[in-house]
């Protein structure tokens, strides 16, 4: 039973896949290697090369920068959405900082803070704190005024209405917000390494490159694509988690029905059960 | 012993906008509503009824005039009442279970969690939901979620009930069974019910006293007692003689009130 959903997304995958194996089997061409020649380098570079350890380096550096984005993109954006005065008079300012392009600021961050890990977590903070700020602003602002109405009514105070209405009712659109950074963070790790750095990814693949080792640069790009489709499946997951109320009730809210005339309102009449929508 | 105290709306009068703009929704109303009395407020659509809840919850500021709750002004929220909107949708919160949702104005007060959890569950069954608990209010039809409500309002035990517009979006026979409940509830707990509607029998049926409002701006048309005791039944009251003058006297209120700008709002 569960095998036929896993073999419907999967059969395109392997045909790639097996189709990439096949085309570049005995393949002479110097820059496009057999992919088994590609997989075997990965695979000794990680055992046996410093390519774990580069794995490591840029995995932690987008971990500590993505996590570094989203406290202070969440908690500013709840702040910044709660209050009018705030969200106008920073306005201007959050667009102006959105639509320049982090990758500008590499030439800066070396100059002034060096080659270090710090500057790349700054910089990958930097390219994915926005995307999380004003999708943070623009879901407190979503919150229906009903659900303002009724913390307020029932006087549920500042802390609690931050951590259970607000924060809550935001999160559909945090995490999508959280989405968009993860792959701005991806790119922004790469190029962060790309630039003056002895480690990482995204120096082993100028490294690799540079020296035309043209398998080992295919292999590197590969695990960079691997490490950007690992972390965006951990947030699905997370999201999936987090979201349930969200995506399961979506339909119902989507194409709104009448009430239908029903008998009493009792839980296990097949009718209610229909009504409800339990099952999505 | 009577808990609570009256609600007094004194000379209240509510504008929107300013200058030349400015729009008179209430003008000069005034109103009692005792302990453990059920008042209706009746009035045609956008009348200001929901303003006038508004102002009776806290929730808003009149513009002049004031509402007073015992000896206290109301400027906020009081913790003596509870609100029950039409809009249970937007009101109930999807992201917590139903029992959490019942709860959450005690977790306000920071009663411990399992504790609220019995009152919240015991709540339900008040409301005849005994196994809605740990669901989500969106899995619930529109009757049973509104119910839901009426449950978080039980549970923050507050004396006062105010409901606006609380059965417009249900179907009919949820409706029927929602006013009953209301009655019920009123019976056993002695709480004040204040019950905002656009709809005539369902003010004749609820209140102990109905009060009209009409014109524009909205003032108090009359205030009419309805001599129908404390048990209510949906087949023989609405079948009673007294029902039915009462309700007429009510739509010829309202119409004769509307007649020369929409006779159209006067069709219930």
């Amino acid at each position: 039973m569960p095998w036929k959903p896993i073999l419907r997304q999967l059969w395109l995958p392997a045909l790639v896949f097996l189709v990439l194996l096949l085309s570049t089997a005995g393949s002479t061409s110097f820059y496009f290697p057999p992919l088994t020649e590609v997989l075997a380098a990965l695979w000794r570079e990680l055992l046996h090369g410093g390519l774990f350890g580069d794995l490591l380096f840029s995995l932690r550096n987008i971990l500590c920068g993505l996590a570094l984005a989203t406290a202070v993109g969440v908690g500013a954006g709840l702040v910044i959405g709660e209050i009018r005065t705030l969200r106008l008079a920073t306005g201007p300012l959050l667009d102006f900082a959105r639509a320049t392009p982090t990758v500008g600021f590499v030439p800066v961050i070396i100059l002034t803070l060096g080659i270090g890990s710090g500057p790349k977590i700054f910089l990958i903070f930097l390219g994915s704190v926005w995307p999380i700020l004003l999708n943070t602003i623009s879901g407190v602002q979503a919150i229906s005024p009903a659900v303002h109405e009724t913390a307020r009514g029932y006087r549920i105070p500042w802390p609690l209405r931050l951590r259970r209405v607000i924060l809550p009712g935001a999160l559909p659109q945090i995490l999508a917000g959280i989405r968009i950074a993860l792959s701005v963070a991806v790119v922004l790790m790469v190029v962060s390494e790309i630039y003056g750095s002895p480690v990482g990814l995204g120096n082993f693949i100028l490294q690799s490159g540079s020296s035309f080792h043209v398998a080992e640069t295919w292999a590197g790009t590969i695990l960079i694509g691997i490490l950007g489709y690992g972390l965006s499946v951990l947030l699905l997951l997370v999201e999936h988690r987090l979201l349930g109320w969200y995506h399961q009730r979506a339909p119902r809210v989507r194409s709104p029905r009448p009430d239908r005339v029903q008998g009493p309102d009792s839980p296990d009449s097949p009718d209610s059960v229909k009504s409800n929508g339990v099952v999505v | 012993m009577t808990r609570g105290s009256s609600l007094y709306v004194e000379d209240l009068c509510m504008s929107f906008g300013q200058g030349p703009q400015e729009h008179r929704v209430l003008d000069g109303l005034t109103l009692r509503v005792d302990p453990e009395e059920a008042v209706c407020v009746v009035g045609p659509s956008g009348a200001g009824k929901t303003t006038l809840l508004r102002c009776l919850a806290g929730l808003a500021r009149p513009t002049s005039g004031q509402v007073r709750y015992g000896e206290r002004s109301l400027t906020e929220p009081h913790g003596d009442i509870a609100v029950v909107s039409q809009d249970y949708r937007g009101s109930l919160l999807p992201w917590l279970r139903v029992w959490d949702n019942v709860a959450f104005p005690l977790q306000g007060r920071g009663v411990k969690k399992a504790v609220r959890k019995r009152r919240a569950l015991e709540c339900l069954e008040a409301v005849g939901l005994p196994d809605v608990g740990e669901k989500y209010p969106w899995q619930l039809s529109g009757g049973m979620q509104q119910r839901v409500a009426i449950a978080r309002g039980l549970a923050y035990d507050a004396p006062v009930l105010l409901m606006d517009e609380p059965f417009g979006s249900v179907d009919a026979q949820s409706r029927f069974d929602l006013e009953d409940l209301t009655l019920r509830l009123r019976r056993q707990l002695g709480i004040t019910v204040v019950v905002v509607t656009h709809d005539i029998d369902e003010a004749v049926y609820l209140g102990d006293r109905v009060i009209v409002l009409g014109g524009s701006p909205t003032a108090v048309l009359d205030t009419l007692l309805v001599p129908l005791g404390t048990d209510r039944d949906q087949l023989s009251t609405r079948a009673d003689p007294r029902f039915a003058e009462l309700r007429t006297r009510v739509l010829a209120l309202i119409r004769g009130e509307r007649m020369p700008t929409g006779p159209e709002v006067a069709h219930q």
